[in-house]
């Protein structure tokens, strides 16, 4: 699926893989998510398993059949439309979020495509008076290279906690 | 201290002291009174199908391994070494033939009796030191299982779960024997809320009144088209043995199967659908029209089904979720929130099963987000001084005299009382038992 070594940090694809995903990041971060929509591939697929605690000799740490996320475009455009409703409570007033990235490699896949790994950490602060959540995840991105720019065709979200820590998944990550 | 006597009486009149859902004294005579006495839900025999297989599952803050053994059986055992009280098995689901306690090394078979302990002759004389024979991790007081759900109590003198569940097993099917071959459950998804667990056992068993409000948003979005005030009321409210719930109204004029199909089960499900219910158990979907939606069993295992539109062509795709408020204290819940389906339904229902249930409930779900947020406030205003003085109106359906604003349907198939049009029939059928419990002698 890829080669094994990623590309070196001054590669133009690195960097314009790197740049994307903070390019998305701010859009999250400004709650523009109709412009973040902009940045999916329609035939996207956006996962995030449910992470779970094994012996080391298992040889799983995620369920197979069972995640947070498992979406395509069409759930996406709905998550952000509700969000754009007048009736969205739980982000209203809305969550202040900061998604840091971070360990970004980069990784030819086939074609023009790239395979992007990055780490995130995403801070939430709701209300005046709550504790905030964090959630630590691994991401690995497929991008595509399109006429408009690099876009982002597939994301398995890793979550590090067993046991989520935040109210709801009413975030992208 | 708080007077348990005169907060149980009010409950019991439909009023909540407001304090009850951040109270640590009330929290502790739950502990004490409530789970430490009452069937609670751990897990799903299609968690663990093969020997060797288990997960670990809590009550409260009990732990506990419920593994299949290497003959098939089921055993629920708490998992704490009988030596030094190290916890047996840290890992949350696996397969394994044995757990050995990573402190001195005492192994256990998968069904709970001691194999070995290094050194038994030198450290212990053999047998005649410590007899090996018979020691066990403590078995869950009492087990019982009902369409595959494992349930305990920790009290070894609890009744036959059988006749805990009563009339509730009716509607108990509907959510997990659609035929022959049983559940199959996915998950769970689990994380932590801020908020009191009562809040979300009350409102599963019979909050259709918060739907239109709440979950405005999911209408809007065109995501589900059922929760209208119009077409919620219309549904049956149903309290029966242990459990109460919601139902909705189907449009009128549906046969069994057109009723079924109309919730977007394929043709190929329902006949097993109807096999695996009795004559009264279809008429309630089929002449009355009421097909079941949320509910809670006593005290904190929740159900849902809902059908909501999957897809740009509109397509309508059933789901069922489990899920338990897993008190940790009196200001947090952890949910498990479960996906199941029928284990024998065609791949491509369950894949659409699971993106409908994706969509509405659990960790992301975009029912269950503002369900949270409201029960997280209303904890956080639980716990001051002056919900002290606040005592919560939960009399809805009833006139000042106690008397139901509307009598119960009096043609209605199913077991237990059933009322229409909007009323907290359901939660104070729930609030009733908590009494009960909260009104027994501490275990």
């Amino acid at each position: 699926m890829t080669a094994g070594r990623p590309l070196p940090y001054g590669d133009p694809a690195h960097l314009a893989a790197h740049q994307f995903l903070v390019e998305e990041a701010a859009l999250l971060d400004a709650a523009d998510f109709a412009g973040w929509l902009g940045l999916l591939c329609e035939d996207i697929r956006y996962l995030m398993p449910v992470r779970v605690t094994t012996a080391r000799g298992a040889g799983f740490d995620s369920l197979a059949d069972m995640g947070h996320f498992d979406e395509d475009m069409y759930a996406l455009r709905k998550r952000v439309q509700r969000l754009a409703t007048d009736h969205a409570w739980t982000e209203d007033p809305p969550s202040r979020t900061r998604h840091f990235v971070t360990n970004v490699r980069t990784f030819r896949a086939e074609g023009d495509d790239l395979r992007v790994e990055s780490a995130l950490l995403l801070f939430r602060s709701r209300g005046d008076t709550r504790e905030p959540s964090l959630i630590s995840a691994g991401r690995t991105d497929l991008l595509r290279a399109t006429a408009d720019g690099l876009r982002l065709a597939r994301r398995e979200i890793t979550v590090d906690e067993s046991v989520l820590r935040t109210q709801n998944l009413a975030v992208f990550l | 201290m708080i007077d348990l006597a005169a907060i149980v009486s009010q409950v019991r009149q439909g009023m909540i002291p407001a304090h009850v859902y951040a109270d640590p004294e009330i929290f502790a005579a739950e502990r004490d009174r409530l789970f430490a006495r009452s069937w609670t839900f751990l897990a799903h025999e299609s968690e663990i199908p093969d020997p060797g297989d288990y997960v670990v599952r809590r009550v409260l803050a009990d732990s506990f391994i419920v593994a299949r053994d290497e003959a098939g059986v089921v055993r629920v055992m708490f998992n704490m070494c009988l030596h030094r009280g190290m916890q047996v098995c840290r890992a949350e689901l696996g397969n394994a033939s044995h757990f050995r306690c990573p402190y001195h090394a005492w192994t256990y078979r998968n069904d709970g009796r001691l194999a070995g302990l290094p050194f038994h002759e030198e450290a212990y004389g053999g047998e005649d030191g410590f007899a090996r024979a018979g020691q066990s991790l403590l078995p869950a007081p009492s087990m019982g299982i009902h369409n595959g759900l494992i349930f305990i109590s920790l009290d070894p003198d609890a009744p036959a779960l059988a006749g805990y569940l009563g009339d509730f097993a009716f509607y108990l099917d509907f959510y997990t024997r659609q035929g022959p071959a049983g559940l199959e459950l996915r998950g769970p998804q689990r994380w932590r809320i801020k908020a009191n667990w009562k809040i979300g056992a009350e409102n599963f068993a019979g909050d259709s009144y918060h739907t239109p409000h709440t979950h405005a948003s999911v209408v809007d979005i065109g995501l589900f088209r059922e929760p209208k005030a119009s077409k919620r009321k219309e549904g049956a409210l149903y309290q029966a043995g242990p459990g109460a719930g919601t139902t909705y109204k189907l449009p009128p004029g549906g046969g069994f199967a057109d009723q079924l199909r109309y919730v977007g089960y394929p043709d190929a499900m329902i006949p097993a659908m109807a096999a695996a219910w009795s004559d009264r158990q279809r008429a309630l979907v089929a002449d009355s029209g009421f097909m079941p939606s949320a509910a809670t069993l006593f005290p904190n295992l929740s159900f849902v089904h809902n059908w909501p539109q999957i897809d740009a062509d509109g397509t309508v795709a059933p789901f069922i979720s489990l899920r338990q408020w897993q008190p940790v204290s009196e200001r947090e819940t952890e949910v498990l929130s479960w996906f199941a389906v029928d284990a024998a339904a065609p791949e491509d229902f369950k894949r659409r099963s699971y993106t409908a249930y994706l969509m509405c409930f659990g960790s992301s779900g975009m029912f269950e987000q503002d369900d949270v947020e409201n029960w997280v406030s209303i904890t956080d205003m639980a716990a001051g001084s002056m919900a002290r003085r606040l005592t919560l109106n939960s009399r809805m359906g009833l006139t000042s005299e106690g008397k139901p604003v509307k009598p119960p349907l009096a043609t209605y198939p199913g077991p237990g009382l059933a009322y229409q049009g909007f009323g907290e029939y359901g939660q104070r059928h729930w609030l009733g038992q908590w009494a009960d419990c909260l009104s027994r002698e501490a275990q």
